[in-house]
């Protein structure tokens, strides 16, 4: 099971903090998504450093075909932009160079994203929250919203199996049906599982006044470092870049 | 004896419900009992179970009567979550009575949300891993745990909570007899424990020596209330007139050689035959079968252990397994898993899954032409659900859900059915009426179940075929 907190957590490979995955996705988002001091070379190059990590980071989960693709990709486009785009002209350059260039900002907050929610499970993420002073009142809802996805998912796979069966597809005799079809279906087991599962949450105590405490052992260790240095270093440079020492 | 639970005079009808759930019942439950409550579907056993959790009143509403005090406290006043370290509860469904992805987060999730110190949480899980003998299920996935692995952390959660009363509502739905024997062993152990332990159940055998006294419930009262070893000594003829499950079953199909085998006189109109159907998971070979002949026509139970390749086996003989490349010879015809698509249909154990339209006369029509009204009239008919044909298929009850799921399938001209665990967690009379139902698509259609239940299968099967390992040889 892939997907939004199912971490495998039989072979998970490095495992990082949750805080660090969080850290590495917010400079992404402030450095190759924003653009923040893409004016300073030094940084420049940081950045592009910056954004390989998360291919590599999936390389150290053991997703070796997730790591391979997105790292592929992200090569071929930085090398269109680099060895292509110079030779174009006109709308095509235009053209191309927005492509790219949006392409080589996003893609490493996506892999990145994608990284976060598929090595974390819920508990680290709550021990996260919690450790960073997030109030209970917030962590609850969203560690009982997170049990629920995978659940919804394996509705919704069990639900496309039945429709197979019954022949209702695209191209079909009542296409036009399709969502509701499906919907119907969904709602009704998810709110059947989510009333279940609400009881069960009840009478083992969840939401209770005293402060919950939590078992899953999260901290920094020598591997976050290696993976925090390089984003550090970026808010480094940025700042000489800007008090004028470097350019 | 000292006192668990005493409910008096309890009169419950839940909200927007037309019939009351508990008419006037008095029961008193002494600590370190182990109480069964049987009865069938629709007798207020799980409501009970759920007056002694405090789901009622203060999850499920509705209007209650008279007193419910448990460890000396009454319900009404005892906010939910304080009964949580008092009182546990093990639910039927594996799906949705988990939060965590792995096993030790789960054990420790009811602990932490006491708010417990993390080294106190830590002494408790090995302690209670090491009573229930678990060691091997430990920091594994739960997605990756059979049913009855699930079901006993559901009970380790439970135990490290350490509460003085645990109330178990159908715990065995999902589970096959091995499983079932293990559930045994942890209730043993917390009977030695003194632990109060309420069951409420439809299978029975396994309680056999385990409970103290039964307690038979109907309409909402209690019928008659039994020391444990008379009422493990009724007959199954008794336990009929009761409403009830036999407690075992005549024949244990799993302990016969693997392999097909006729259970009872079958006229043979010919044969389907499977071609090649194999399929592994990585290394692992989940469905090994050269070549298999089934008599058309014929009732099969599918029997195995969890783990067996039972549903593996079901998903190939949809056309629904991708990169399975078997095939089906019917009629001479040669089927390739496209065309076993279109043949054959498998009616799901949760049904609400394939019901999509909005009336039931709609839902059997989906994908037909118009002009075959009258055939699904007739249909429905012979299954017994015509006067409902106007009703929304999510307002039936569960027998007739499966009714509608199989209209739909014969009208469809599907040849083969398959059946997965149709009557987990149903009473005797739905059992039989399921058994009767399962007999009825005729001989045209060849059904096929998945089941555990071994009553289900002298009811109603011609043959039985034995899997194990994902072979029948």
């Amino acid at each position: 099971m892939a997907g939004l907190f199912t971490a495998e957590i039989e072979n998970r490979g490095i495992v990082l903090d949750p805080r660090t995955k969080l850290a590495v996705m917010l400079t992404l988002v402030i450095f190759a998504l924003g653009g923040t001091g893409s004016g300073i070379a030094a940084v420049r190059l940081m950045t592009t450093a910056v954004s390989v990590l998360p291919m590599l980071l999936l390389l150290t989960a053991g997703q070796y075909r997730k790591a391979a693709l997105t790292g592929g990709i992200y090569a071929a486009v930085r090398t269109a932009q680099s060895l292509l785009l110079p030779h174009l002209t006109g709308a095509a350059l235009s053209v191309s160079g927005i492509c790219c260039m949006a392409f080589v900002r996003l893609m490493p907050g996506l892999v990145m994203g994608g990284y976060l929610l598929s090595t974390t499970t819920v508990s680290e993420f709550i021990a996260a929250m919690h450790r960073m002073h997030v109030p209970q009142q917030i962590t609850i809802p969203l560690s009982v919203m997170f049990r629920f996805f995978p659940t919804v998912l394996e509705e919704f796979a069990a639900i496309n199996t039945a429709m197979r069966m019954r022949d209702i597809r695209i191209g079909g005799r009542r296409a036009g049906r399709l969502i509701e079809y499906r919907l119907v279906p969904l709602m009704v087991c998810s709110v059947n599982i989510g009333s279940e599962l609400s009881a069960a949450a009840l009478t083992r105590g969840l939401g209770t006044k005293v402060r919950r405490t939590n078992i899953c052992k999260i901290g920094f260790h020598i591997q976050d470092a290696a993976v925090l240095l390089p984003a550090a270093s970026l808010y480094v440079l940025w700042g000489l870049g800007m008090i004028g020492v470097i350019q | 004896m000292k006192t668990a639970a005493i409910l008096n005079h309890v009169t419950f009808r839940y909200a927007n419900a037309d019939a009351g759930a508990l008419d006037g019942l008095d029961l008193e439950i002494g600590q370190g009992e182990c109480v069964l409550l049987c009865g069938s579907s629709g007798c207020g056993k799980t409501t009970v179970t759920r007056l002694l959790n405090g789901l009622i009143p203060h999850y499920y509403e509705g209007e209650l009567e008279g007193s419910v005090t448990v460890a000396g406290r009454e319900i009404r006043e005892t906010a939910i979550e304080d009964l949580a370290g008092i009182v546990g509860s093990v639910f039927q469904n594996p799906r949705s009575q988990f939060f965590c992805v792995d096993t030790t987060a789960e054990i420790a999730f009811g602990c932490e949300n006491m708010g417990l110190p993390e080294t106190e949480i830590r002494s408790r899980i090995s302690r209670t891993v090491a009573e229930m003998q678990i060691q091997s299920l430990m920091d594994r996935s739960i997605f990756k745990l059979s049913g009855g692995e699930k079901q006993k952390i559901a009970c380790a959660g439970v135990a490290a909570m350490l509460p003085e009363l645990i109330v178990l509502d159908e715990p065995t739905s999902n589970l096959d007899l091995d499983a079932i024997e293990g559930l045994r062993g942890i209730i043993a152990a917390w009977k030695r424990q003194g632990k109060t332990v309420v069951i409420a159940e439809h299978r029975l055998g396994w309680l056999e020596g385990l409970c103290d006294r039964a307690v038979l419930m109907d309409g909402g009262r209690i019928a008659a209330e039994y020391p444990g070893n008379v009422f493990f000594s009724l007959t199954p003829q008794q336990l009929a007139d009761r409403g009830l499950r036999a407690f075992r079953p005549a024949h244990n199909y799993l302990a016969a050689p693997r392999g097909l085998q006729q259970i009872r006189p079958f006229p043979e109109t010919g044969t389907v035959t499977l071609e090649e159907f194999r399929f592994r998971y990585g290394k692992h070979m989940a469905l090994d079968i050269d070549r298999l002949e089934i008599p058309a026509g014929a009732v099969i139970a599918l029997v195995g252990h969890n783990g067996a390749g039972k549903s593996t086996f079901m998903r190939c003989l949809c056309g629904l397994q991708k990169g399975f490349s078997g095939r089906i010879r019917m009629d001479g015809k040669c089927c390739r898993p496209k065309d076993m698509q279109r043949l054959s249909y498998m009616v799901m154990q949760d049904v609400n899954h394939q019901l999509f339209a909005e009336t039931v006369l709609e839902e059997v029509m989906l994908g037909a032409d118009d002009d075959r009204q009258q055939e699904a009239k007739a249909l429905l008919e012979k299954l017994e659900i015509a006067e409902f044909q106007e009703r929304h298929p999510m307002s039936l009850s569960g027998g007739q859900k499966q009714r509608t799921a199989i209209a739909s399938a014969l009208l469809a001209g599907k040849r083969l059915l398959v059946f997965d665990e149709p009557t987990s967690g149903l009473d005797f009379r739905s059992m039989v009426n399921t058994a009767a139902l399962l007999q009825m698509p005729g001989s045209e259609v060849t059904v096929l179940i998945v089941t555990h239940d071994m009553e289900l299968i002298d009811r109603c099967c011609t043959h039985v075929l034995h899997m194990e390992n994902g072979s029948i040889s």
